[in-house]
């Protein structure tokens, strides 16, 4: 899976800790779903695309 | 008028330095009791005491925001079943070097190593269960099959090994030890790896 989290997180001015503050994980995780290390469950996926306001299409894309 | 300020306590030992000091008394009391300088028993009395810095190691891990709650908490059964198993084992091994014991009283001591055991599987069972990070879980989970996966591994190797008389029985015990440490290994294999 390919993703946009670091640009949208860049274009929101936040960090990696930010996002996982938002989300209610650890800066890990994000970093891990971030550089494609770790694909996230549906349920975590629909709150990153909660959190930035856009569908998950929008996010996330098939490799 | 003396005032304190809070902020200028210090902030304790890192917990670096309770885990070398704890492995420093470790590899101490194992040297002296190899070497027939202390007893057994001596020994056992002088583990349970080294144990107790186990105590501040958690909570400097704490202190130092190293753990999530979850993680703290697991920690902190890990220990006390530890502390548990350590005593449980020491009385066990004692009382049955003093008594002859067979049947119902052997089961009885045979439980007292094995009940905290139980309750360290229990520990990760929460883990698991109560850890809200997915990624955390995912990893945990992972590093747990790999481990396992070596001990079935070992384990397999060396019963036949055993069957054809080739290396000494080695009592099933050393399944969680084994499992222990390759949980350790794994965990830090998936670090290097990027993971």
């Amino acid at each position: 899976m390919n993703n946009r989290l670091k640009v949208l997180r860049a274009e929101r001015n936040w960090s990696q800790q930010d996002l996982a503050e938002r989300l209610g994980v650890s800066r890990q995780s994000v970093n891990a779903i971030e550089t494609g290390r770790y694909d996230p469950s549906l349920p975590l996926a629909f709150t990153i695309a909660e959190v930035f306001g856009l569908p998950i299409e929008a996010i996330f894309s098939r490799d | 008028m003396l005032t304190v300020d809070d902020t200028a306590k210090p902030a304790g030992r890192g917990p670096w330095f309770w885990a070398g000091l704890y492995l420093a008394s470790a590899a101490i009391i194992v040297a002296l009791r190899l070497t027939d300088a202390i007893t057994g028993t001596v020994a056992l009395i002088l583990f349970v005491g080294a144990m107790g810095l186990l105590i501040p190691l958690v909570r400097a891990g704490e202190r130092q925001n190293c753990a999530s709650p979850v993680m703290a908490r697991y920690n902190r059964r890990v220990l006390a079943a530890s502390m548990g198993y350590v005593l449980g084992l020491g009385i066990a091994i004692a009382t049955w070097n003093a008594h002859e014991l067979s049947g119902p009283a052997a089961f009885a001591i045979a439980l007292l190593p094995t009940v905290p055991t139980f309750a360290m599987i229990w520990a990760m069972g929460r883990y698991l269960i109560e850890e809200t990070d997915e990624y955390q879980r995912y990893r945990t989970v992972r590093a747990a099959i790999i481990s396992l996966g070596m001990v079935l591994a070992i384990g397999i190797f060396w019963g036949f090994l055993e069957m054809f008389r080739l290396v000494p029985h080695v009592w099933a015990w050393w399944v969680l030890p084994v499992w222990a440490v390759g949980l350790g290994l794994a965990q830090m294999w998936m670090k290097v790896r990027g993971e």
